[in-house]
């Protein structure tokens, strides 16, 4: 039988060596093949911490009290080693800065696959197809310090890219970069996914930039989750919606427009959705 | 102190120049500034200190660094003008004192042009053709990257620390100590979670799998290089046989 899940938190629970309490309280998830997903929720609440567990950083380099299983693609988490899930689960971590080692940029797109022996003529491949994947050919030889943060994230992505994983984590990949610099990075990434198919999960405090691209929204609040649905289902129908996640402004718009009795045909969440709802509506007065 | 600062994190930046040296070879590189480096130590009157010059002079120059090499030059000179004045107390000749001190820029400039000339990814792959293990030159590579960004995360600070009425510069020597407490500590701090998310990130990048890594590049003499081995070895004999 094939599996649908790829990633699948099983009764999981979580606390850091260091803290009294625990971060993730009995966690079940199952995140299916080749979806996106919005992981979402105040600060504090959890996400890193879920996200590390995926790749393994939890428990093997952050200690503390495991209960319960993390499979991802078929490894059991606390069962292998971190490099063994690398090779199946990219992170991209908030801060390029901490993640370009190198100092040109291709040498850091194949640092991985030069930790794991891989062979010059399949890095040299590699590093062109993902160059010319994000279209960042231009970038090759600069050195980090001679990008601007919106091509840093770009070359950080590439260096996770370059690994061929089957699930891409981002950890809040936008929050350093200007709204433009961020609607591109997330364009990009929808881009992959459509390419090259990929499971995505991402976390993000915009959701306006994700909402359109994404399958799921989950909700974690105070290390439980609290909605995993499609977005349009969440922000449109969940009575636990937080302040802290910022819903759209579209989305407010249409909930407080529903409430007073303004009928729609669809749910809307993005800007796209309403201009069409709009436009519709004019055509049938 | 500030703009000193910046000044100095960017002197640890390498600058990238397009010549016909800075194309070379790196281990070519290396050979040249060594030979440089022999010579200084081993010649011993002004007229051999003087072709030395020269010769660093014009490696600079084609180089396209004899701007930042003169800068170099000068700090070095400025220590030299003690060495001069404590070996002409220390009662030796006005000339073998000036020996002396010449002798001293030169092996400094002979040692900034090859860092001058050599990017920091170029040293990297001189180290692993000299078999130097992989955590040793990654822990090197990591260290050049993270310097710049260091000195300008204490700027960062020191701004921040200014701007509520830190005063950095002002009281006698042990509260001008005491004044840099509120820079390091939050320094220390942003760099023990800096180095977190670097170790996270290097695990994620299988940092360590194998022992020897593979490296996108391989160094290899083109026919520039081939030239200029034996063109320098050949100067660089020339030079040994005449000063000794
Ligand atoms: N290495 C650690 N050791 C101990 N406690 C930690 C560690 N990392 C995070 N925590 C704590 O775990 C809790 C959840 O942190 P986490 O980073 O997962 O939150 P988050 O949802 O990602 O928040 P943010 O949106 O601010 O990134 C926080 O209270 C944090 O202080
Ligand atoms: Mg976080």
């Amino acid at each position: 039988m094939k599996e649908k899940s790829i990633i699948k938190f099983e009764n999981f629970s979580f606390r850091y060596d260091s803290a009294n309490e625990f971060i993730l309280k009995n966690i079940n998830l199952e995140i299916n093949k080749n979806e996106l997903v919005i992981l979402a929720g105040p600060t504090g609440c959890g996400k890193s911490t879920l996200l590390r567990s995926i790749i393994g950083l939890i428990p093997h380099m952050h200690g503390g009290e495991y209960k319960g299983r993390v499979i991802v693609d078929q490894l059991v988490v606390n069962d292998v080693k971190i490099t063994d899930l690398a090779k199946k689960a990219g992170f991209v971590f908030q801060n390029p800065e901490n993640q370009i080692f190198m100092f040109s940029i291709e040498r850091d797109i194949v640092f991985g696959l030069e930790n794991l022996g891989t062979s010059r003529t399949i890095m040299k491949e590699r590093v062109d197809s993902i160059l010319s994947l994000l279209k960042i050919e231009h970038l090759a030889t600069k050195a980090p310090h001679e990008l601007s943060d919106g091509e840093k994230q770009k070359a950080a992505l590439a260096g996770i890219l370059a690994m061929q994983p089957k699930i891409l984590i981002l950890d809040e990949p936008t929050s350093l970069l200007d709204p433009k610099t961020a609607i591109d990075f997330i364009n990009i990434v929808n881009d992959l996914r459509k390419k090259i198919g990929m499971t995505i999960v991402i976390v993000e405090h915009r959701l306006d930039l994700v909402v359109g691209i994404a399958d799921k929204l989950i909700i974690l609040s105070n290390g439980k989750i609290i909605e995993n649905n499609n977005p349009k289902q969440v922000l449109h129908y969940s009575n636990q919606l937080i302040p802290e996640i910022g819903i759209p402004v579209i989305s407010r718009l249409y909930r407080n427009l529903a409430k007073s009795n303004y009928d729609f045909d669809n749910v809307i969440v993005t800007v796209k959705d309403m201009v069409k709802e709009m436009r519709r509506k004019k055509f049938n007065d | 102190m500030v703009v000193k600062m910046y000044w100095i994190s960017k002197g640890f930046i390498f600058t990238k120049v397009d010549s016909f040296v800075h194309k070379l070879d790196p281990r070519v590189k290396l050979l040249i500034s060594i030979q440089f480096f022999t010579l200084a130590l081993l010649v011993s009157d002004l007229i051999d200190l003087a072709i030395i010059f020269i010769g660093i002079i014009l490696l600079a120059s084609i180089s396209k660094i004899l701007s930042r090499l003169i800068r170099t030059m000068l700090f070095a000179l400025l220590f030299s003008g003690i060495i001069l004045g404590i070996n002409i107390i220390a009662g030796y000749s006005f000339i073998y004192s000036l020996q002396i001190a010449l002798r001293f820029v030169a092996i400094v400039c002979s040692t900034s042009i090859f860092f001058l000339i050599t990017s920091p990814d170029e040293l990297e792959y001189v180290l692993r053709w000299f078999r130097i293990p992989n955590d040793l030159v990654f822990a090197f590579v990591t260290a050049v990257r993270f310097v710049p960004i260091i000195l300008l995360d204490a700027l960062q600070i020191i701004d921040a620390q200014k701007s509520r009425g830190l005063e950095l510069e002002r009281g006698n020597p042990i509260t001008r100590i005491k004044n840099f407490v509120p820079i390091l500590v939050p320094l220390i701090v942003n760099e023990v979670i800096r180095s977190g998310e670097l170790a996270e990130a290097m695990e994620s990048r299988c940092y360590g799998v194998v022992k020897k890594p593979t490296v996108l590049y391989e160094l290899q003499l083109n026919i520039n290089d081939k030239l200029a081995i034996p063109f320098c070895t050949s100067i660089f004999i020339l030079g040994l046989l005449f000063s000794i």
